[in-house]
């Protein structure tokens, strides 16, 4: 056993018995085969084709400490200003991956949908929960690490027929060094019902850290989940998510990422479209600078006849900042008429930054309607030059274009009060 | 105002500009004719400052300064304006949110305060009554998805709220019919001042029966072939530009065609 691997045994032995839901049927086993996949397959190398571009060897090296922690106590003040919704009628904060009930409000819901952190969950709610990730937590060396710790996350459940439009915020804040936050999120969105939920990570530590979450999105028939997820993580840090959606009937799943800062992100993005007319819009943004590393690996499948996926990601590369996006469609044999749409665009602000992009298209029945492109490019010289013309300084007008640019990602987020906060934090960290 | 002399630019190694002479005070309007591939949009971009053609050797003074040692945005505020004969699209970044900045970079320049949102507003739309434009265009992208007509009026839109001591339009009037002519000559006519000078290059005289220039040049291979009043202008319709040749200014004109 190598060293990296005992010291996680001696992690999982240490933080096991302090783990949550502890006394529910099947969780022990649970965790333990968890683990024991993780310790067969180790962290993924870049030999792995799938983490071929993104070495997660220095991460591997930090050996973290992984039980629950007890941070310093933060208060709501101090965060208001970073929290992207402030005013959100739902909120839920978590602190070094500890829920805090004190900064957190979840008593102006409509009645039928609940939200809560999953600490909270019942006993017999757990099982449930457990069924949800079960299947997302076998994707990747680093679910099964995540299904061997879990003890914390968020969850929203809106029963049938109950819609919010307004959005829910999910807080998740770092602030302590050498720790690996093993969350969980679970979003359940009961037939004809609907809500937005904006999963915010803000890094207040320029020690290192891993995040490591798994997100479960269900949909019944003809719901709607807009899942925004807002990575602001620390100058050190590790994030590295896996978010599956599974689909049914005509329900609509909005999923937009905006990694933001960090030193290394990597999503596993998935969308299952399990019956006919189901749509998912998929979309991203990615800034890297100095020399961080951001890789989004996105699936969507459509298994089932009558769906649309729409997807664009783009990528806004500086400095020595890498970027790694690999689109996954495929379309199995009898998803006919399906509508399928993706696209990947980068700004290459300089000669030392590098962005690996392929689209993957597996598509295995013939009515159907799939396009695909990629760009690279650099700022165009001749939009520069006309803002310049009307008396633009050089530097504003650079800026207003890499702007432009990137904003193009928010289409699509119609609600004026989230618009508003997604545009503004654009803004303000663009120059960072 | 503007003093140009045996001016040579190259676009990589090719000598595009092979010595322009031009002399334009204020108040004048000089139309610049010639036939494509002559060195007009060329000879434009290098009084805006683009870089794409590089001066070899000559020199440009503006109101007695060195025109060619300022950068672009600097010419700009200075009141150098170019109307582009194809102006780009810019996605995301409003139309307004531009007209703004541009007005106000220039005002700070001359130091005078910044303009407030109310007061700009109302300005703008006073000028776009005058180029007869519908005020959501101010809401759009920077000439995103609109048509040749509206790309060349709003250009000169910008220009009328800018009010350039040099404007330089180039093949303003290329694409238009004639109604959206009228309007873009309308506008450009009441821009007439006599401490503002006009450069207008055309392909077609057409133009100028609607903007009557005070002297014409005819612009062929990099230099400038033949200069005179309007009638010029009037000949080159009557016999073409294979009329001109590539010969020097002043030598015999040669009829036929
Ligand atoms: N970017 C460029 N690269 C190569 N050649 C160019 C470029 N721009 C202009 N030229 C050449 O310069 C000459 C003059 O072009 P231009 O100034 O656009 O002429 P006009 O505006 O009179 O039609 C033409 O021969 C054209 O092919
Ligand atoms: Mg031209």
């Amino acid at each position: 056993m190598s060293a990296v691997i005992q010291h996680y045994q001696s992690e999982f032995e240490r933080a096991e018995p302090l783990l949550p839901w502890r006394d529910a049927k099947g969780w022990q086993a649970w965790r333990q085969s968890a683990w024991s996949r993780f310790a067969e397959q180790g962290f993924p190398s870049t030999r792995h084709e799938e983490w071929k571009y993104t070495s997660v060897a220095a991460l591997e090296k930090l050996l973290l400490s992984c039980a629950p922690a007890t941070p310093a106590p933060l208060d709501w003040a101090s965060l208001k200003d970073k929290a992207v919704l402030p005013e959100a009628r739902g909120r839920l904060v978590f602190v070094d991956g500890v829920f805090q009930p004190t900064l957190s409000r979840v008593d102006g819901l409509p009645a039928g949908l609940r939200m809560g952190a999953l600490s909270g969950r019942s006993t017999q709610d757990s099982l449930k929960l457990q069924g949800l990730l079960e299947q997302g937590q076998r994707r990747t060396p680093f679910t099964a690490l995540n299904a061997a710790f879990v003890a914390e996350g968020a969850w929203v459940a809106a029963e049938a027929g109950v819609r919010m439009e307004e959005p829910l915020l999910v807080l998740y804040v770092a602030t302590e060094g050498q720790r690996a936050m093993h969350l969980a999120n679970a979003y359940e969105a009961a037939e004809g019902s609907a809500f937005s939920v904006v999963e915010q990570y803000l890094g207040m530590t320029d020690e290192p850290y891993l995040v490591n979450g798994v997100t479960s999105a269900t949909l019944d028939e003809g719901a709607k989940i807009s899942h925004i997820k807002i990575q602001q993580e620390g100058a050190r840090s590790y994030h590295i998510a896996a978010l599956q959606a599974v689909q049914k009937r005509s329900s609509q799943f909005n999923s937009h990422s905006f990694a933001l800062s960090g030193a290394l992100g990597r999503n596993d993005i998935e969308a299952i479209l399990a019956e006919p007319d189901a749509a998912v819009s998929m979309r991203g943004l990615y800034r890297v600078s100095r020399r961080e590393l951001q890789d989004f690996h996105t699936t969507i499948r459509h298994d089932s006849p009558d769906c649309t996926s729409d997807e664009c990601f783009k990528g806004v590369l500086n400095e020595s900042g890498r970027a790694v996006f690999n689109g996954k469609i495929r379309v199995a044999p009898d998803a006919q008429h399906t509508l399928s749409q993706q696209s990947n665009h980068n700004l290459l602000l300089s000669d030392q930054a590098e962005v690996d992009t392929k689209p993957q298209l597996e598509i295995f029945a013939d009515d159907v309607k799939c396009s695909h492109g990629a760009t690279v490019g650099q700022l165009d010289e001749e939009q520069w030059f006309y803002l310049r013309s009307r008396g633009l300084a050089a530097e504003h007008a650079r800026a207003l274009l890499i702007e432009a640019f990137a904003l193009d990602i928010l289409t699509g987020i119609d609600l004026p009060v989230l618009r508003d906060a997604l545009e503004s934090l654009l803004r303000k960290t663009a120059h960072v | 105002m503007l003093i140009i002399k045996d001016l040579h630019a190259s676009v990589g190694d090719k000598p595009i500009l092979k010595g322009i002479n031009l002399e334009v005070k204020a108040g004048e309007v000089h139309a610049i004719m010639g036939p494509n591939g002559s060195g007009k949009s060329t000879l434009s971009n290098v009084l805006a400052g683009r870089e794409n053609a590089t001066v070899t050797s000559g020199s440009v003074l503006y109101q007695d300064r060195d025109l060619l040692a300022l950068d672009v945005e600097e010419r700009a505020r200075e009141g150098v304006f170019l109307a582009f004969q194809y102006p780009v699209e810019i996605p995301g970044v409003g139309n307004v949110y531009l007209l703004k900045a541009a007005l106000n970079a220039q005002r700070k320049h001359r130091g005078l305060p910044e303009l407030d949102a109310m007061d700009f507003l109302a300005l703008v739309k006073d000028k776009m009554k005058l180029m007869e434009m519908n005020e959501t265009m101010l809401y759009r992208s920077v000439n995103e998805g609109f048509s040749g007509g509206e790309k060349k009026r709003n250009e000169i839109l910008q220009m009328a709220v800018l009010e350039p001591r040099l404007a330089i339009l180039d093949e303003t009037d290329s694409g238009l019919d004639i109604d959206a002519l009228k309007i873009v000559a309308n506008g450009v006519n009441s821009l007439r001042a006599p401490d503002r000078s006009m450069i207008m290059v055309t392909h077609y005289q057409r133009l100028l029966d609607y903007i009557k220039p005070d002297y014409v040049h005819v612009l062929a291979e990099g230099r400038i072939v033949r200069s005179g009043g309007p009638e010029l202008a009037h000949e080159l319709e009557k016999h073409g530009y294979a009329w001109i040749g590539d010969e020097p200014a002043g030598a015999e004109v040669k009829h036929g065609s």
